[in-house]
């Protein structure tokens, strides 16, 4: 029992991190409050989450939570995949105007 | 063509060497090519060799990365530059001495005629030498990958040897810098409706071109960048 208040603690601390949070849309903020908000009523209800198991035909609630989980951090992971990606195109571009004017000062230009 | 027009193109010509640690033999390269070629570029890609030192007493321009970014960003930079010092025709051509400079002149007669935009290297139009078998499988896999991306029916892809006109040089905006910029090339030729063009080239594979080279993995890697290079765009 002491973990599943631990887990409420800080999930319910999440939440509240997550409101105060400034720069962050309104749409990726209701992403992130449906998924922890999710993972609260799972941690406060562990039976409902065999209810839904049941109903979307996995038969232990434990499987669906891992399935979950695993969807979860796959797309987070892409998320930041791609926002990495979409950096290296901005360093690029800087390091390539640094080298173009070196070469237009050397060249006299 | 008549050679005082050829010598006019040859004037009107820039050559792109994209160079990542290649002291050893950069040298060797740049020599052969500036025996025919009077405009040559060379995109020092933030080596950690004696690169730099070797390249200081040629005849090249040398445009130098201050990081490593990869041979994609580094034939972009020489493009761009290329076409600010008013480069007519823009040969791109590999600092590893895999290619000749027989080849780069052939291809640049080709698209000298006027009779097209691009002109490819093809290893598999000419003769090759010393291509392991499983680096042949593996190219011809890519080539048909490439042309199902690019909507090409190219022989060859991923040959570092091109000649391109101003028209299609100023289509090119590469944004993949590692290896995936060479299907990203046909991919942007082929969208502005380039007409490309392939010559036979001879490829000589050495110790050492075979060492620095990409290894057989890396096409899972080019691959991956390409799917992703979508979702960025």
């Amino acid at each position: 029992m002491t973990f599943k208040y631990f887990l409420v603690a800080v999930l319910i601390g999440f939440i509240f991190y997550l409101l105060l949070l400034p720069r962050v849309g309104y749409l990726r903020k209701g992403v992130i409050f449906a998924v922890v908000l999710t993972m609260l009523v799972f941690a406060i209800r562990p039976d409902w989450s065999t209810s839904v198991a049941d109903a979307v035909g996995i038969s232990r609630g434990a499987d669906l939570l891992f399935y979950l989980s695993h969807l979860t951090l796959f797309f987070v992971a892409f998320v930041y995949f791609v926002k990495f990606k979409e950096m290296e195109v901005r360093f690029t571009k800087l390091v390539r105007q640094l080298a173009l004017e070196n070469a237009r000062r050397d060249a006299g230009h | 063509m008549q050679s005082e027009a050829f010598r006019k193109v040859l004037a009107e010509t820039f050559v792109v060497v994209p160079a990542y640690n290649e002291g050893r033999v950069i040298g060797e390269v740049i020599t052969g090519l500036s025996s025919a070629f009077p405009n040559i570029v060379v995109v020092n890609d933030g080596s950690s060799d004696d690169t730099a030192a070797v390249l200081k007493g040629l005849p090249v321009i040398v445009v130098k990365h201050p990081v490593n970014l990869g041979q994609g960003a580094s034939l972009q930079t020489g493009i761009t530059f290329a076409l600010e010092r008013g480069a007519n025709y823009i040969v791109t051509f590999d600092a590893d001495g895999q290619h000749r400079p027989e080849d780069a002149l052939s291809a640049l007669r080709m698209l000298g005629d006027g009779q097209c935009d691009v002109v490819c290297g093809s290893r598999f139009l000419g003769t090759t030498s010393n291509m392991p078998r499983t680096r042949k499988i593996i190219l011809k896999t890519v080539v048909g990958l490439a042309n199902l991306t690019a909507g090409t029916k190219m022989t060859d892809a991923h040959n570092g040897l091109r000649a391109l006109s101003r028209k299609a040089a100023s289509c090119l905006a590469i944004s993949q810098s590692g290896m995936a910029h060479a299907s990203e090339i046909m991919s942007q030729l082929r969208l502005h409706k380039m007409d490309i063009r392939e010559v036979p080239v001879q490829i000589n594979y050495t110790e050492y071109s075979l060492a620095k080279g990409q290894s057989s993995l890396n096409s899972i890697n080019i691959l991956v960048d390409l799917v992703i290079g979508r979702f960025l765009k």
